[in-house]
């Protein structure tokens, strides 16, 4: 059952519109529709119809590949949308042949390998057919679907569309009003489904995103961070490169790249309270970032990093204003200024570009000065210790700072610590020796019992500049944490983790360290090598390497037989091509035979045929024998050189005389007719 | 594997079965929109396909809401033919009495067939022909094989068809057919009335049982006019065989013509005397008695040479003049069989509806065979051997026969794609009696006879 008129083209319109290539939609829906207006066909063999279907299937791919292509700028997932939403356009030529073929319909042995495959033996099996108009319209409809305009024109849009094909297959046992009311009822349903869909999405989303954080591989949680505080034995991580950084050289000045903070402590755990993450929305280039509203200054570091998944939190420090150059699709940044990426491609490279001392947090709040009850003893006594309460703020962050660096040590070592204290009571009283998460929780909780305003911030700290990069390089054993104050109206950095911390963690190193920098300095250059082609000219002329696909359907298009089509009766007869011979008089007298009850047998070949006749009937091989009508007739049918004008004629006369000899032979010969 | 495997196949299979009688192919579109919506509307902030999923959901719940709500009482009588063919179209009535007090209208009706997806055993003991060519992981699956199987327990493939209006307590009739595609039995379970909902999408059924079976007797081809070989020979009993006394020069006495009786036979003058034909008869002793060989043996359960042969076995039963003849149809099955028709003895039917079940014979030898015929061999006029291949024990019964002195018309019905000519072997002598018909060219064999 083909679609009615003009619904094609509906919903070609509604796709264009959907998708912002209403253009293309047109054009197509005009290329469609017009197939009525005119009444010429192709007509089109199952190879030809085969070879369409392979043009559409190098569109496809040709559109794959382009958007794999470039897929550093739109991101994976939207790739595979974006492709889905031009499937139609790879399909177009494939309906289109079938809508201007003769036949109307598609065998589906050319679609489908699997039947192709069953159908091998010609006329063992009936065709088997298809009408594409339906499902192209389906296809229409759900990659209108694949792009994201928000408001309710889609879903109007939508139910109008699918009302008008409804309607057409509806059953006539139910009557048009009771129709009508039910699809009313459906539509109504429908609307009130997709919002309560959306709104329960959006509900997950709140509450499990974290969840999802850990499902999709994400190595920070934006939302909680478990430390090691109470952990028996050693810490140790990898020596892994994470992130490299250039800076224009080597300088000496240590930087704090850091990835979350958080601002509530308890157990072990830190945890951001209302972080809400809000949409950074792009500049008009579409790859430049702003975070933070001040002057910039120029870019002062560019860092590379993997990103698992096409997601993940930048490492950034605490000054950026602005991120340039970074091709991700979308960027979200939460209150305690963590800053989300989606949809980038394996490698990002970003620039920054830092501005003043102000950062991109939030401004100071109840929750960042508070101290959970296991531990408010503790540092309300070291903090009545050292005297806090009675110092100005740059004071204290110099009594804090001092207290760790005199009294202090780094370790990445544990003993076992008493199980009346806490772990971090531990470090404090005891042990007083710990790794930096202890320094920096501990003085994060001491400058909140002093009244300043403190989080818990993890990152990475810039310390190792490779030779054989020219880099700074930044392993996984330089994750760090670190304390963020508000002093002066801006948060700033504030680690008290003993500068001795980078050489013991160096000392950690293994041997095998310098092979190891060389293998992933290897694997570095080739990603920045792979990603970094797609943006530059392979990308610029991919979409040239479609066009010769066009040139190759036009040029199949073109050298197809066309043939008119004025009538139904007409077309019947164009659709089977006319045999050299066809026309040939001898067909007359076959006909006349067999009306005269003498047929021929299916499996016998005229010549045959005619001699069987000979023998029992004498008198038609009298004078002008069929037998010699026979060789003209073959001649003409399939001699190559054909006949001459006068043999033509000869064979025209030769049978009329025949028949008129037939039709006045004797009585006696005419009884005997019927028993041959 | 396959043991394990086969529930979810029966399962795959149910569901498939179910939606394809359930849905229509509007219904069948929109499914497919809803699950196509489903995996891209994943995500509600990126693309509006919940939209349409949404929409899609609603719509076929609200059509299967519809379809649950058809009820109608129903009698229903099917008028079916004794025998249908393979390939030619069977048609047959079926009369749908409505039995409410409400006119039903825009109605359809299937067909219930008896299940043909096959048992456990059969499943895992059965291959696919060509089996062996298929990749791996088919081979280990068993998917081609399961689709195979119910294909081939599926006779015939009966399509939906319109029922006219019916007036409440009124009577409606179709004329249903189809084209069975295998010898063997169609059997009915049931006779099921179908009702689309407003959107035409999902039907609602009412069912009712009328199990009944139809024969579907095997492709028969045109065969030309054929002198089949041998003479006549003496039949041992050959009176109590035949209707007419016989044929020998005899003279024994007149009788009243009976159907069947050859018109030569017919004594002129006594008929225009008594004013009925009366025919003349004669010693019984020596007539012809043709015997049509069919081979069995195969190992595998199903084969389209094997299917063929059967065929041209038909053909040949149906076109040899039986009224002066006997023919005895000979074949290896559970057990050997003999059956004879001709001279009024038998019907061609009779041999049809042999030829309709006949099943390959995997567990016995062709010497069960060779046995039989040479037992018989002596009231043989001619054979017609239809074999499946041409081996040592095939050529050994032609040998056999010669030796007899009973010529034979040799058949080997062979695949389409065996490249090497077949040496004719013992029919070197008579090769006009020895042909090789390709399967998919068995007619433009035959007409070479």
């Amino acid at each position: 059952m083909s679609a009615p008129p003009l619904l094609l083209g509906a919903a070609l319109l509604f796709w264009g519109w959907q998708t912002e290539l209403f253009l293309a939609g047109a054009v197509a829906a005009l290329l469609l529709e017009a197939g009525r207006l005119i009444s010429w066909r192709f007509a089109f063999s199952h190879d030809d119809l085969k070879r369409v279907w392979s043009v559409c299937t190098i569109l496809f791919l040709g559109m794959a590949g382009y958007l794999a292509l470039t897929t550093n700028v739109q991101g994976a997932t939207r790739a595979v949308l974006t492709m889905f939403q031009w499937y139609p356009l790879a399909v177009l030529p494939m309906i289109a042949a079938q809508l201007y073929s003769t036949a109307g319909t598609i065998d589906l042995s050319t679609l489908f390998l699997t039947v192709r495959r069953k159908d091998t033996t010609p006329g063992l099996r009936p065709a088997r057919t298809i009408d594409l108009s339906y499902p192209y319209f389906a296809l229409c409809l759900l990659s209108a679907s694949a792009s994201y305009v928000w408001g309710p024109w889609f879903y109007i849009g939508l139910c109008l569309l699918l009302a008008w094909p409804l309607w057409v297959v509806r059953s006539k046992t139910f009557s048009p009003l009771l129709w009508a009311g039910v699809l009313a009822s459906v539509a109504v349903l429908g609307y009130v489904g997709h919002l309560g869909v959306h709104n329960l999405q959006r509900s997950l989303e709140r509450n499990l995103i974290a969840w999802f954080a850990g499902l999709s591989g994400d190595r920070v949680d934006p939302y909680q961070t478990h430390t090691a505080i109470g952990s028996i034995g050693t810490v140790k991580l990898s020596d892994r490169i994470v992130l490299r950084l250039d800076s224009g050289g080597r300088d000496q000045t240590s930087l704090l790249l850091r990835e979350a903070s958080y601002n509530r402590y308890y157990d072990a755990m830190w945890f951001a309270r209302d972080p809400s993450f809000q949409a950074v929305p792009s500049e008009p280039d579409g790859t430049t970032w702003t975070v933070r509203s001040g002057p910039a200054s120029g870019r002062s570091v560019t860092v590379y990093a993997h990103l698992k998944g096409g997601r993940g939190i930048l490492a950034l420090p605490n000054s950026v204003v602005q991120i340039e150059e970074l091709a991700v699709g979308s960027m979200k940044q939460n209150r305690l200024g963590a800053v989300h990426v989606e949809e980038g491609p394996g490698l990002i490279t970003y620039g920054i570009r830092s501005g003043g001392d102000a950062s991109r947090d939030s401004p100071p709040g109840a929750r960042d000065l508070s101290i959970p009850e296991a531990e408010a003893p503790v540092i309300a006594r070291i903090a009545a210790d050292l005297g806090l309460r009675s110092q100005p703020p740059r004071e204290i962050l110099r009594t804090v700072a001092g207290f760790f660096q005199t009294d202090f040590q780094y370790s990445t070592f544990q003993a076992d610590a008493s199980v009346k204290r806490t772990a971090l009571s531990e470090f404090l009283l005891r042990s007083r020796a710990g790794h930096c998460e202890y320094f920096a929780t501990a003085t994060v909780l001491l400058l909140r019992a002093a009244g300043i305003p403190a989080r818990y911030a993890i990152g990475y700290s810039v310390q190792e500049f490779s030779d054989l990069e020219d880099l700074y390089v930044v392993r996984a054993r330089h994750a760090h944490s670190w304390a963020l104050v508000y002093v002066d109206g801006a948060w700033q950095n504030f680690d008290t983790t003993p500068v001795s911390w980078v050489q013991i963690e160096q000392e950690a190193a293994p041997w095998w360290e310098r092979l190891y920098d060389v293998w992933s300095w290897g694997a570095f250059r080739f990603s920045k090598w792979r990603w970094s082609e797609r943006e530059g000219g392979l990308s610029t002329y991919v979409g040239w390497l479609l066009i010769p696909l066009f040139v190759i359907l036009a040029w199949r298009l073109y050298f197809v037989k066309r043939v008119a089509r004025a009538g139904p009766e007409e077309q019947r007869h164009s659709v089977l091509c006319p045999l050299a011979g066809e026309d040939s008089e001898f067909r007359l007298i076959e006909q006349r035979l067999q009306e005269l009850g003498v047929s021929r047998h299916p499996w016998e070949p005229l010549s045959r045929w005619v001699e069987r006749l000979e023998v029992s009937q004498p008198w038609m091989g009298a004078a002008d024998s069929l037998q010699r009508i026979l060789r003209l007739h073959y001649r003409y049918r399939f001699d190559p050189n054909g006949l001459s004008l006068a043999e033509r004629e000869s064979l025209r006369v030769r049978v009329q005389e025949w028949l008129e000899r037939l039709d006045h032979r004797p009585a006696s010969h005419e009884s005997g007719q019927v028993t041959l | 594997m396959k043991r394990v495997l086969y529930p979810y196949l029966r399962l795959v299979s149910s569901i498939q079965y179910w939606m394809q009688r359930r849905f229509t192919k509007a219904g069948l579109l929109v499914l497919t929109g809803l699950v196509a919506s489903a995996v891209l509307g994943l995500d509600t902030t990126r693309t509006m396909a919940y939209q349409v999923f949404t929409f899609l959901f609603c719509l076929l719940m609200v059509s299967l809401a519809f379809s649950l709500s058809f009820r109608a009482r129903l009698a229903v009588e099917r008028i079916l033919p004794q025998f249908g063919t393979v390939g030619q179209p069977l048609s047959y009535r079926i009369r749908v009495h409505n039995r409410d007090h409400r006119a039903l209208r825009g109605l359809t009706l299937l067909e219930d067939l008896i299940d043909p997806r096959p048992s456990r055993e059969e499943f895992v003991r059965t291959p696919e022909p060509g089996e062996e060519r298929r990749n791996r992981f088919d081979r280990a699956v068993g998917y081609p094989r399961w689709r195979w199987l119910i294909s081939r327990n599926r006779t015939a493939v009966i399509e939906e068809h319109a029922l006219p209006s019916i007036p409440a307590q009124g009577l409606g009739e179709v004329l249903a057919g189809c084209v069975p595609s295998r010898r063997g039995q169609v059997r009915f379970a049931g006779v099921t009335v179908a009702r689309p909902d407003p959107f035409g999408l999902f039907k609602g059924f009412v069912s009712v049982p009328l199990p009944q079976n139809v024969l579907i007797i095997p492709k028969r081809y045109v065969l030309p006019q054929i002198q089949l070989p041998g003479t006549r020979r003496y039949q041992h009993g050959g009176v109590a065989l035949a209707s007419s006394v016989g044929d020998s020069d005899e003279f024994v006495s007149l009788r009243e013509y009976r159907p069947g009786d050859p018109l030569r036979h017919i004594h002129w003058k006594s008929w225009a005397r008594v004013g009925k034909p009366i025919v003349k008869e004669h010693q019984s002793e020596f007539f012809v008695r043709h015997a049509l060989i069919l081979d069995t043996f195969q190992e595998a359960e199903h084969s389209d040479v094997f299917e063929e042969a059967v065929s041209v076995a038909a053909s040949f039963a149906c076109t040899v003049r039986t009224q002066e003849s006997l023919l005895d149809l000979m074949f290896v099955g559970p057990e050997a069989y003999c059956e004879t028709v001709g001279r009024g003895l038998g019907r061609t039917d009779t041999l049809l509806k042999v030829l309709a079940c006949v099943r390959p014979c995997t567990n016995r030898p062709f010497e069960s065979l060779h046995h039989l015929i040479i037992e018989r061999s002596a009231s043989l006029s001619g054979c017609i051997c239809i074999f499946l291949s041409w081996d040592d024990a095939r050529q050994n019964l032609i040998k056999n026969l010669h030796v007899l002195d009973i010529p034979t018309l040799v058949l080997i019905i062979t695949e389409a794609d065996m490249p090497l000519a077949l040496a004719p072997g013992p029919m070197t002598a008579t090769t006009q009696g020895f042909h090789r018909l390709e399967v998919g060219k068995i007619q433009e064999g035959l007409a070479n006879l």
